[in-house]
């Protein structure tokens, strides 16, 4: 029996998986059980190229689940959008729970037919910056990285001659490597918007390195387990008082590093020079939109206000294109990086969209892709 | 700061039954009042979206007003109320982006609060001379 609010430990029982898993593979065991028990029709994993590449895929074979494993640290993408129009399960970091969330608010994503296995995430990198960072402050060639690792603050990286190097994230984030800014500012680290909030915080003892802990967050979590645990993929136990408390923990240092690093990232401008920082940050804008087309909360298509009333020749002297965009994400935006990220002109998009949404979510209490009920600000008014 | 004898533009969006009224008893009242405005009428307050007052600043408008009826009185039940939703937002957006609150303005006049209307215009355009062209006026526009 699994309840709603459980805390256990657990992993999968096939021990290649389990061996392979991030954790204790308990992940890939529930995705493959939820697939082979007809809980959903396909499921959404990381199909791995190399350490810094990989592509999400929507599979129904059950092999391709179970050849997912491990944790990307450097593939920070985003994956809500391809649970649309399908009845999957997913792994979820807190920011792809949040956006599959916003985008059910708007209709576009049924949560009845998904299931979110969520991630706990400390943050992930991004894979150019992860490449120079190898070369720069690892004197490693990314070519020769097999594997890597995070463990006791240190992010480890392995060569295929054996070798192993281990450097405080710390010291990385200090010389302008190491996580993206979105992650840094990031307050939300167990995905408690998830159905199920798996991750590696508090797995301590013997099963240190190979058990996944797992925090049941909702009724679909319960089937998500008890499923699993049916078709004799996984295995669980209750998690000890301790475990819980590490987890706990652990949990307040990264979140309240978070809020430290928030009032770092965005230091006030004074009122009358942020026109003009913001003209200068968007001016190398080459109008390629892959920040809209990239946004896991955009929920526009393709026909929108942003790109239609949007044209170069007007010569304006701030962008229609981003001055809708800012405005229209202000209630939705969950800071995931995902624009930042894809600018080919290295503008920091989601920092500048954070000054917009932030302020404008706190003064209104809330917070996007936390709960499907809690009607975005925008919508407030309701024909009576 | 604004050249000599410099007159802002002020773009007021009127809703067709409430606030149009009012700029129109304005003008059979006799009130006086500046002639920096330029009325866009739109049926109804509710119409305006944020899209519009972008367009109007980036087109080179000083101030763009945002009008309608009293709450209550909108003539499409709850127009006004999602006027309201949409212009909070809009307002923390333009003061974040560095315009100068005073550029941006929202009121409900009634169709016959003819002198409201006129004061409104009055003050707008006293406040927006003061502040000179807006930022975001395009090169060559006055
Ligand atoms: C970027 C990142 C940061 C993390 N940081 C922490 C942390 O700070 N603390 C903590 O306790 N746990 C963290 N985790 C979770 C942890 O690494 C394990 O994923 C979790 O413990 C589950 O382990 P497992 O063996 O059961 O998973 P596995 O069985 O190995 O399954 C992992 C699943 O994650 C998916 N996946 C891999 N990379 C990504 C990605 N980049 N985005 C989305 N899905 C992905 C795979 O497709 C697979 O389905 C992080 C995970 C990620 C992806
Ligand atoms: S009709 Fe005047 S605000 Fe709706």
């Amino acid at each position: 029996m699994v309840n709603v609010g459980d805390m256990l430990v657990g992993y999968a029982t096939d021990e290649n998986v389990r061996k392979r898993g991030a954790s204790g593979g308990l992940v890939t065991a529930v995705l493959a059980a939820a697939l082979e028990k007809g809980l959903v029709e396909n499921v959404v994993v990381m199909k791995h190229i190399n350490e810094f590449e990989a592509v999400p895929i929507i599979t129904n074979d059950v092999d391709e689940v179970l050849a997912s494993t491990g944790s990307l640290h450097s593939v920070p993408v985003n994956l809500a959008k391809y649970a649309m129009g399908r009845k999957v399960a997913m792994p979820a970091k807190p920011c792809d729970a949040q956006a599959v969330i916003e985008q059910a608010k708007r209709g576009m994503i049924d949560l009845d037919n998904t299931y979110i296995v969520g991630l706990n995430c400390g943050g992930s990198m991004h894979p150019v910056t992860t490449k120079k960072m190898l070369v720069a402050m690892y004197d490693i060639d990314p070519e020769d990285v097999v594997g890597e690792d995070i463990e006791k603050g240190k992010l480890i990286f392995k060569t295929k001659n054996g070798e192993e190097k281990a450097i405080a994230i710390d010291e990385l984030e200090e010389a302008g490597f190491g996580r993206r800014e979105s992650c840094r500012f990031c307050t939300l680290k167990i995905p408690v918007n998830a159905d199920l909030a798996c991750g590696n915080w508090g797995v301590i003892g013997d099963l240190a390195g190979s058990a996944t802990f797992c925090q049941v967050m909702n009724d679909k979590g319960v089937k998500l387990l008890e499923n699993a645990i049916e078709a004799g993929r996984i295995e669980v136990e209750p998690a000890s008082d301790k475990a819980i408390a590490i987890r706990a923990k652990v949990n307040d240092v990264m979140v309240n590093l978070g809020s430290t690093l928030e009032k770092e990232i965005f230091p006030d401008i004074p009122d009358k020079e942020r026109m003009q920082y913001y003209m200068e940050q968007m001016e190398d804008c080459i109008d390629c939109g892959a920040c809209k087309e990239v946004c896991p909360v955009c929920a526009c298509g393709e026909d929108s206000k942003c790109t239609m009333f949007h044209s170069l020749v007007d010569n304006y002297k701030m962008s229609m294109y981003h001055l809708v965009r800012l405005l229209h994400l202000s209630d939705s935006c969950i800071a995931c990086g995902q624009c930042s990220d894809v600018c080919p002109s290295d503008i920091p998009i989601t920092l500048l969209q954070s000054r917009f949404a932030i302020p404008s979510q706190r003064k209104r209490e809330y917070t996007p892709g936390m709960n499907v009920d809690d009607v975005p600000p925008f919508f407030e008014v309701i024909l009576k | 700061m604004a050249e000599e004898g410099w007159e802002p533009k002020i773009v007021a969006f009127c809703c067709n039954w409430c606030s149009y009224g009012g700029a129109d008893t304005a003008g059979m009242g006799r009130f006086q009042q500046p002639a920096s405005t330029r009325i866009i009428k739109v049926m109804c307050s509710g119409r305006i979206d944020p899209l519009h007052v972008f367009n109007a600043f980036l087109e080179g408008a000083d101030a763009v007003l945002v009008t309608g009826c009293h709450i209550g009185d909108c003539h499409y039940v709850n127009g006004n109320e999602k006027t309201e939703v949409k212009y909070k937002f809009l307002e923390e957006m333009l003061q974040q982006l560095g315009l100068e609150p005073d550029r941006l303005h929202l009121n409900w006049i009634s169709a016959s609060e003819g002198e409201r209307f006129a004061n409104f215009i009055t003050d707008v355009t006293a406040k927006v001379k003061e502040l000179g062209p807006s930022p975001l006026k395009p090169e060559g526009v006055k």
